[in-house]
């Protein structure tokens, strides 16, 4: 069995090559998925967990009060099949404008993923993504026996424009994941509007997904969806969650936004986008958290700035290089192997992300806690850091 | 969902609708039913005054979760915000309950949103244009719509005279198969097959197919009353390419948490982990799910609940001149001796959702499943009406 960090090493050797001849030696059932989940356990009381990028405050009162009244008066709701999907993808399109036959509702966008890929990938069209990025859709693709082209990253750790439209041409999928996780980047609207026009016409077949996942924590003047090419365009597709800024995690709500023939083909694929994997609970949360004013999101973001603004403050004035974090975690070069300061951290009571090569020597994920959570935890960390250098220096 | 909510009601107005037919396949019966019911979505007839509706059409527990399961979920609200694996309980403290309640490993479990996911990936891991699926008609057709969906082989044996699945015809189209699918109880005819029957099915298939998986989907489990009935996890455990699908959706009254879950061989099951959507299961579900298992008494009351319920329903109907089957599940598939369409639509007026159309029995049977006794005892009425205003009608034409 791997470890997700043998599939996420395999993956950062750039191609595809590494992957699919791993899968294609052991068979399809050997590409096993759980290879992907996290070897993280629960979080334990008192433990700070800035590992998964998770909204560290959760989805406040209104959709906590929605779901308890999803259990319906005697509490028997949760045993009847929801018929929900229809009006949070009523609501999801009220929200955007937009018609619901743009609207696909996914188990998480990790079924939006899955689903994307399965659709727009082959054996002879390639998938398409940044070197390192969110692993789901690569690992689906190696798992079908698809190709996957790595495109490594430019020296400001942002999506390599250039490079990924050259390697764009025949590819099935591009998996745009903007801001880029793990490295908490952002390309401005402008530049994307741009990439994507060039590979509609460089490669017209190619299908662009844009992972906004991160879109409510950026900061970036120049920043917009791409919700309005997605659904006059049939090669975009808009991929959104509740996971993070509205702190459902938990509750595995995600959908994509598209053209109608996009959207319908995703839907057909997995039973309606997978109304059969969507729960009520989920259901109903959805409904209440979307359509919050937008002073929600707004006072999300304010709130995750501040603490951003803090956290990397601390590594800058330490001499620590963060990229640009325009997300709810950063990307810090700490100068040693992460791996070291990770357990160490947890031997404190901090969880910090994963390995994600190739930059696992030097590069740290931390998404961002609370105020409170981040004071504490650049103490433990000015304690595994300060004790290193002092180590190193005797 | 790429439907407006005009469209849907148009759909409502004439289910019949190549249109619907295609969203059917596309979503599953159950949810596009469920999406019918869906409050405030106006999708059925205006009910009379004080005249509540009755859904008795998608095989649910209507008493939903017991109350430790939702204490459970009102617990994890300060988790909303954490991934399941992140959550405590972790969606694999859950695979873990799961596991020890049947003194297995974890490896032998693999959770599903729903057993749909299960079925599903079961079809596209085992099946292929040159490995068919066996399946039973009428039984649950996620197997076989996936199937369809995928353009794989397909064999679909109908059941035998008395509601049962044919079991010797299921043997002889085995050779070849990829995927063997054994729904017992089975849904919507409401028969079980006992425990020595499936096994000797399971070794012959074996002999003839040794590399067909069988997957014998115990949904309906916890109803069943007949003696001759056990699980077959045993006997999935103990045998290569077996494996049974369970549900919190039904005696768990989980059906909106989308739980489900395989348990079989490792080597059997891997497949399906392979396949298996990560994190499907909500920190919700998982913290419901483990407090329901902590709670066996509160399933064998819903079975003692159920079976009075059923006893009531079977002899109501019967008296009312309706042959049901004999039902080992949570519902009852009666001959009524016309058009399913035309007995649903009728209740449907009168506030009584029944079950869907299915072929090749729709001309004459209809599903219905088990709600409460006072629901069952309203709904009782609704049938006596409906089944003599027809009877009546029919008459006027000389049909009878």
């Amino acid at each position: 069995m791997l470890t997700r960090r043998d599939f996420v090493q395999a993956a950062g050797i750039g191609a595809a090559g590494a992957l699919t001849s791993m899968i294609g030696a052991r068979g399809r059932e050997h590409a096993v998925w759980s290879l992907l989940e996290p070897t993280l356990h629960a979080v334990e009381p008192g433990i700070i967990c800035l590992a998964s990028n998770e909204n560290p405050v959760g989805p406040g009162k209104t959709v906590l009060d929605a779901v308890r009244t999803a259990f319906g008066p005697t509490g028997a709701q949760p045993g009847r099949y929801s018929g929900a999907a229809s009006a949070l993808t009523e609501e999801i399109a009220k929200q955007f404008k937009v018609k619901t036959e743009n609207v696909v509702l996914g188990c998480g966008s990790t079924q939006i993923l899955r689903s994307a890929t399965h659709l727009f990938t082959a054996k002879d069209k390639p998938l398409v993504g940044t070197i390192p990025t969110y692993e789901e859709c690569a690992g689906y693709a190696s798992m079908m026996g698809h190709p996957v082209t790595g495109v490594a990253l430019d020296s400001e750790f942002r999506i390599d424009l250039d490079k990924m439209a050259n390697a764009a041409k025949g590819a099935g999928l591009i998996f745009y994941c903007n801001p880029n996780n793990p490295t908490a980047t952002y390309v401005g609207a402008r530049a994307t509007r741009e990439f994507i026009a060039r590979v509609n016409r460089e490669s017209p077949d190619t299908t662009i997904l844009v992972d906004e996942a991160y879109f409510d924590y950026v900061t970036d003047p120049d920043h917009d969806t791409h919700v309005p090419i997605a659904i006059e365009n049939p090669r975009v597709l808009v991929a959104r969650t509740f996971s993070k800024a509205y702190g459902m995690a938990g509750l595995r709500m995600g959908y994509a936004i598209g053209h109608p023939d996009t959207i319908k083909k995703m839907a057909e694929w997995d039973g309606g986008g997978g109304a059969g994997s969507l729960n009520v609970l989920a259901l109903h949360a959805g409904i209440a958290a979307i359509g919050q004013p937008p002073d929600f999101t707004a006072n999300e973001r304010a709130r995750n700035t501040a603490v951003r603004d803090f956290t990397m403050k601390w590594f800058a004035d330490r001499g620590m290089k963060p990229t640009n974090a325009q997300a709810n975690f950063m990307f810090v070069n700490i100068g040693r192997p992460v791996k070291e300061f990770r357990e160490a951290c947890k031997a404190k009571g901090v969880l910090v992300a994963r390995d994600f090569p190739p930059f696992e020597k030097t590069h740290c994920r931390l998404s961002f806690g609370t105020m409170e959570e981040m004071q504490k935890a650049v103490a433990v960390f000015g304690e595994v850091l300060g004790k290193k250098v002092t180590a190193r220096a005797a | 969902m790429p439907l407006s909510r005009r469209g849907f009601l148009r759909i409502v107005g004439s289910r019949e609708e190549a249109f619907s037919g295609a969203l059917i396949a596309a979503r599953g019966l159950e949810a596009y039913y469920a999406e019918q019911q869906a409050p405030g979505a106006r999708s059925r007839p205006v009910l009379p005054p004080g005249v509540e509706e009755i859904r008795i059409n998608s095989n649910e527990n209507p008493l939903g979760p017991g109350r430790l399961a939702l204490d459970a979920i009102l617990g994890k609200f300060p988790e909303a915000n954490r991934y399941p694996f992140n959550s405590s309980p972790a969606d694999t403290n859950l695979v873990d309950a799961i596991a020890a309640k049947y003194k297995v490993k974890p490896e032998n479990v693999v959770l599903g949103a729903g057993s749909q996911e299960i079925l599903k990936n079961a079809v596209r891991a085992f099946t292929s244009p040159e490995r068919h699926l066996v399946t039973a008609a009428p039984t649950f057709e996620n197997c076989t719509n996936t199937a369809k969906k995928l353009k794989h082989g397909l064999k679909e044996i109908k059941v035998d005279a008395n509601f049962r699945l044919d079991i010797q015809p299921m043997i002889d189209a085995s050779p070849g198969a990829g995927l063997v699918f054994f729904n017992n109880p089975n849904n919507p005819t409401a028969t079980v097959h006992g425990a020595k029957t499936v096994a000797d099915f399971v070794a012959k298939v074996r002999s003839l197919a040794p590399q067909a998986v069988i997957l014998i989907d115990e949904a309906y489990h916890d109803y069943v009353t007949d003696p001759s009935y056990e699980s077959a996890i045993p006997l999935a455990l103990a045998t290569p390419n077996v494996f049974v699908a369970r549900t919190f959706s039904k005696a768990y009254g989980m059906a909106g948490m989308r739980i489900g879950y395989a348990i079989g061989r490792a080597e059997t099951i891997k497949p399906l982990a392979t396949l298996k959507m990560p994190y499907n299961v909500s920190v919700f579900g998982v913290a419901a799910a483990i407090a329901s298992l902590d709670d066996p008494q509160h399933i064998a009351d819903e079975r003692e609940r159920n079976t009075k319920v059923r006893d009531f329903t079977v002899q109501a109907l019967t008296s009312l001149g309706c042959k049901p089957t004999e039902s080992q599940g949570n519902f009852v598939f009666v001959d009524i001796a016309r058009p399913a369409k035309e007995f649903r639509e009728a209740c449907a007026k009168s506030g009584v959702m029944v079950g869907r159309d299915f072929p090749p029995f729709e001309k004459t049977h209809a599903r219905i499943s088990i709600g409460t006794m006072e629901e069952m005892q309203k709904a009782v009425d609704v049938f006596r009406n409906v089944l003599r205003a027809a009877t009546t009608t029919a008459g006027g034409k000389g049909r009878f």
